[in-house]
This record gives structure tokens, C-alpha cells and sequence, in this order.
């Protein structure tokens, strides 16, 4: 791992992010976007006199703690997509950067890029509605780590499916995450899944996450148990998602890397 | 030492149909001919580069030129062969290799949105390289784009790319420069001043070079040793000199005023090919009939002006050997 190729990685990305307008509202205007609807959708269902504790506060945190799974997805496959559309992915991969440091960088980029976008969502959601997420206090911490990992495992197996097929699939680098979503129990609880669909609940990380965090929201608990088992997860998807990317990587060289670049 | 040696260089497709017998029925009912089984891209082939030694390498499209660079580069995996930089295997050290290696080409870009500094500074890091702002600064200099420099690459005209790509392609001071038609869409003057930095850099520096081009003047001028490929073989290897050595066919063009019939009917009985161009014929014949020919059409009562002997040239050696395939 060299220091500076990762550097490099990371500079490749802010200089296109700062020119591109699209990222730019992909960061700020969809998570806005969202944080007006559904504020506005659990402010109306809490006024009319349903008996449902905290809504507000419950939905809200979801939304947030949704898009830090998805920016940790978006980061990754979107920025391969930008070596694709800029038809770089040659000039790129035949310099001495290896497949092990364009991910650290994307990783770190994602981290940054994350956490700008969710203090923007965190300080939206307070000033809009007076909802203060951060009273999760330091819980957020691995509420947040185990959520980002599961972006980045979903981002590396839809990165794995663009590298060997390129641009034909692309719309998968938006939308393969919410492939997950109806089982992630982001705004319901688990249980109120059809009995097949909580079997898979089980397997998803972010449904101990998105279940912990309303139980550490209604009870005060800390979701140890959870959390352990989602970070269990994580780590196991991660690497199984880390083999698979690079054996795509590899079968696409014996292919080609250029067909990528024009496909 | 070779700065590069190639060995039984293969690279072979092997034509699967993921939809099994669907589309090769459909073939069939629409009497397209199948698909070989396998597709030879480059067919066993071996050279080598010495330093600062500039080799083009030529061949009609299809002919493996890209395949073999981009195999050169890494960015291909070859079937079988084994291709060694300074001595050492690519395929057990290729990123440390790398370091030494850099490539242009005139189809492949940098990102549009990002400005010349921003995209030559990243690739600055990628290759590590030193005192970063005063070698960007230079190259963009050298090649006299530097007024550009805070310009996005978009902004640019497909020249101005060109000379940003070839920057890059320099930026690591490399041992070894793949150049995949560096002067496709230069300004004549330009591509004589890219010409003349190339061949700057083989004297001062002794930077060896792969060179494919489509201007046979340009290959001419400025290789020193030609490697024909055809249908991933090579078929040829020389110098440009003892290329066309082999290429004993000269043309004769003039404007005849008399006697049309009679060179005609002398062309036909002595087999010698011939084409019009407007009121201009051109004979190709070999140079040493080139006096016998000319006296016997004197003699035959044929006049002409205008006469102008052709010799040949690497174009015609390309268009022979493309041809022949």
C-alpha cells in the first residue's frame, strides 16, 4: 500500500466532485428531499392521534441512519462508474495503482464524503423538526460503522457485477442497495414481516441495526446483542464481497479492461 | 539488456455462447456463419526492445496491435507467453514495473471534468513523482499547452488533449513509452514538434519506445526498427530501410500525348499493371526494368511528359502486406 497512490485515489474524486453539480445534489438535495417528505409524513401521522411513541423521532433517525447504508454503497460503485464514463479505467489500472489502494482511497473518500452528508441530514432533521438524533450519544458511533460496512459490502458486490458487465448495468450502482431495504426493517419492526421474509431479515445486518436503534430510541437499551451480531455479519459479507470484486476484477483482465471503457 | 522482451505471446478468445444452442439456431435460420470456437487476437509472437530504441509496430486494423499492447500494459491477461521488462517477469512484479512504464494513446481520455493540473497532479502521485508542479510545468510546456493549464480537459480541442495525454504519458520520467497513435488529430506543425520531442527524449534520455501510428511517413522518420503484424502473427520485421528493400515494385506515372493504343497494347503483352489517374497513367513495374521499359515506349512511338518515377514507401508496404491477408 502506498501512501501516495491513495492519495491520489482521494484527489481524483474531490477534484470531480467539486465540477460535478450532480454529486453535489446527490449529497444534499435527495437526503433534504427525504428528510422534508417523511418529517412531514410522521409529524401528520403523530397529530392524528395514532398511538405510536416517538414517531417523529423514529422515522427520522431511519431516514438518517438509511443514508449513511446508502452513501456507503453509492460512493463505491458510483466512483468506479466515473473511471467508465471518463474512459480512465486504462490509464488508471496500467500505473502502478493497485486494486488494494483504489479501495482503501474509495473507502476513505466514502468515510469523508459520508459524514459530510450526514451532518448536513442530522443538523436538517434538528432544525426542521427539533429532533435531536445525537441523543443516541456515542451509540451512534457503531450504529453508524456497522451500517457504513454494510454499504460498503453491498458496494463492492454491485461493483463486482459493473466490472465484469460495465455500463449495461449501471443503474444498479443506484438501486442495488434497496434491494435490501423491505428486509432491513428500516421503519417496522421484524416481526411484522411475512415469516419467509424475517428468515432473511436474519442474514441482512442493517435489520439489527435499524431494530436495536428503536429499542435504544422507546427503552434506553443499549442493543449489545445486536449490535454484535450485525458487525459479525458485516465482517463476513465484507470480506466475501472484498474476494469477490477482486476475482471479477481478474476475470475482466483475462477479457479486457478497455471493453469496459467503451461498453 | 532488453528494456523489454517478449516470448510466444498468445492471446486467444475462446467464443462461448451463454445462451447454448438458442442463438446458433437462430444462426442457422438466418444462414449467418457461426462463430469460431476460437478467436486468435494475437498468435504467438516474440520481440524484443532494446534502450532507446523506438519500434513501431504496423499492421491493418484487427491485426493485434492493441491487444498486444494493452497486454503489454497489464490491463489484458495474456493466455500464454511471458513478456519481461528490464530482465524481470511482468506477471510476478508488474505494479513495481509499472513504475518504469507509461503509455498514450489517442482514444483513451482523462476525466473531462477535471482541469490539466488536477488530472496530470493525480497521476503526479500515482507515479510518485518529485518536485510535482515544476514537471507539470514543464511538460506542459514542452508541449506547449501550458496556457491550459486550469482549463478542463472538456474545454480542450481533440490536439490540446492529445499533447495533455502525452504529458501524462512522460510524467514518470519513463524507461519504456507505449505510444498508440501519439499525432492522430495534431496540427502537421505540431505532430513535426511531438515528433521532434520524441526523438529528443530517445537521444537525451534513451527512452525506448512502442510506437503504432497510421502515418507511414511519420513511422518512417521516426522508428527505428518496424514489426509487421497480421491476424495476431507477425509477418514481417526490419528496419523501415530494409523493408522496402524486399519492395521491389516502383511506380512510373506520365501524361501521355501520343500514341495511347500502342502503350496499351505494350502493357498487355509484357503483363505490366497499370491504372489511369484523370489523363496520367502510373505503371508499376520493378526498378531495374525502369530504363529497358521507358526505351521500348520511346521506341513503340509513345509520347509522354510529366514523367515522374514513384519509389516505393512504407504505405505501399502496408497496403501490400494488408492486403495479402
Amino acid at each position: 500500500m502506498n501512501i501516495f497512490r491513495i492519495r491520489a485515489v482521494i484527489l481524483r474524486h474531490l477534484y470531480n466532485f467539486r465540477h460535478h453539480l450532480d454529486r453535489l445534489t446527490d449529497s444534499f438535495y435527495w437526503p433534504a428531499m427525504d428528510i422534508v417528505l417523511w418529517g412531514l409524513t410522521s409529524q401528520y401521522i403523530q397529530s392524528s392521534g395514532e398511538k405510536v411513541n416517538h414517531i417523529v423521532l423514529i422515522l427520522l433517525s431511519a431516514l438518517v441512519f438509511w443514508q449513511v447504508i446508502w452513501r456507503g454503497q453509492y460512493e463505491i460503485t458510483t466512483n468506479f462508474l466515473e473511471e467508465l464514463w471518463s474512459q480512465n479505467l486504462l490509464n488508471m489500472f496500467s500505473s502502478p495503482l493497485t486494486l488494494g489502494e483504489w479501495v482503501v482511497g474509495i473507502i476513505i473518500l466514502g468515510i469523508i464524503k459520508m459524514a459530510v452528508t450526514i451532518i448536513f441530514a442530522i443538523f436538517l432533521v434538528w432544525a426542521l423538526y427539533s429532533v435531536n438524533i445525537l441523543n443516541l450519544g456515542l451509540l451512534l458511533i457503531p450504529f453508524f460503522l456497522s451500517l457504513l460496512m454494510m454499504g460498503w459490502w453491498v458496494g463492492f458486490f454491485v461493483t463486482s457485477v459493473l466490472v465484469r458487465f460495465g455500463r449495461q448495468l449501471q443503474t444498479l450502482a443506484w438501486s442495488g442497495v434497496y434491494l435490501l431495504a423491505p428486509f432491513s426493517a428500516i421503519y417496522y419492526p421484524v416481526s411484522s414481516l411475512p415469516t419467509w421474509a424475517q428468515v432473511v431479515a436474519k442474514a441482512i445486518p442493517a435489520s439489527y441495526i435499524f431494530e436495536g436503534m428503536r429499542q435504544a430510541l422507546l427503552t434506553g437499551e443499549i442493543p449489545v446483542q445486536k449490535l454484535i451480531l450485525s458487525f459479525g455479519l458485516n465482517i463476513m459479507y465484507l470480506i466475501i464481497s472484498l474476494v469477490v470484486f477482486k476475482q471479477s476484477f481478474k476475470k475482466s483482465k483475462e477479457l479486457g479492461l478497455a471493453r469496459l471503457d467503451s461498453s | 539488456m532488453s528494456v523489454l522482451e517478449v516470448n510466444n505471446l498468445k492471446k486467444y478468445y475462446f467464443n462461448k455462447n451463454i445462451f447454448g444452442n438458442t442463438f446458433s439456431k437462430l444462426n442457422q435460420a438466418k444462414k449467418t456463419p457461426p462463430k469460431p470456437a476460437i478467436t486468435k487476437a494475437v498468435d504467438d509472437i516474440s520481440f524484443s526492445i532494446k534502450k532507446g530504441e523506438i519500434v513501431g509496430l504496423l499492421g491493418p486494423n484487427g491485426a493485434g496491435k492493441t491487444t498486444t499492447s494493452h497486454m503489454l500494459l497489464g490491463v489484458l491477461t495474456p493466455t500464454s507467453g511471458s513478456i519481461k521488462y528490464f530482465g524481470q517477469e511482468f506477471n510476478e512484479k508488474s505494479k513495481e514495473l509499472l513504475k518504469e512504464i507509461n503509455f498514450s494513446s489517442a482514444y483513451i481520455y482523462l476525466p473531462w471534468r477535471m482541469t490539466v493540473y488536477e488530472n496530470l497532479n493525480v497521476y503526479a502521485h500515482i507515479y510518485e513523482v518529485k518536485n510535482k508542479k515544476q514537471r507539470i510545468k514543464k511538460l506542459l510546456k514542452e508541449f506547449e499547452v501550458y496556457e491550459h493549464l486550469n482549463k478542463r480537459m472538456n474545454e480542450l480541442s481533440a490536439g490540446q488533449k492529445t499533447r495533455v495525454l502525452l504529458a501524462k504519458a512522460f510524467i514518470n520520467y519513463p524507461k519504456l513509452i507505449i505510444l498508440d497513435e501519439p499525432t492522430a488529430s495534431l496540427d502537421p506543425d505540431i505532430a513535426v514538434k511531438v515528433r521532434q520531442f520524441l526523438l529528443k527524449q530517445q537521444k537525451e534520455y534513451q527512452v525506448a519506445m512502442l510506437f503504432t501510428s497510421h502515418n507511414m511517413h511519420e513511422v518512417q522518420e521516426i522508428c527505428d526498427r518496424i514489426i509487421f503484424l497480421n491476424k495476431g502473427k507477425i509477418i514481417a520485421r526490419d528496419t523501415p530501410n530494409g523493408l522496402l528493400t524486399k519492395f521491389k515494385k516502383n511506380k512510373i506515372k506520365m501524361n501521355v500525348l501520343k500514341n495511347k493504343e500502342a502503350l496499351e497494347t505494350y502493357l498487355k503483352i509484357n503483363n505490366i499493371k497499370h491504372y489511369w489517374q484523370k489523363n496520367k497513367i502510373v505503371l508499376t513495374i520493378d526498378e531495374k526494368v525502369i530504363p529497358k521499359t521507358l526505351y521500348q515506349l520511346s521506341e513503340n512511338g509513345v509520347r509522354y511528359t510529366e514523367l515522374e518515377i514513384l519509389k516505393p514507401n512504407l504505405e505501399d508496404y502496408f497496403l501490400r502486406m494488408s492486403r495479402n491477408k
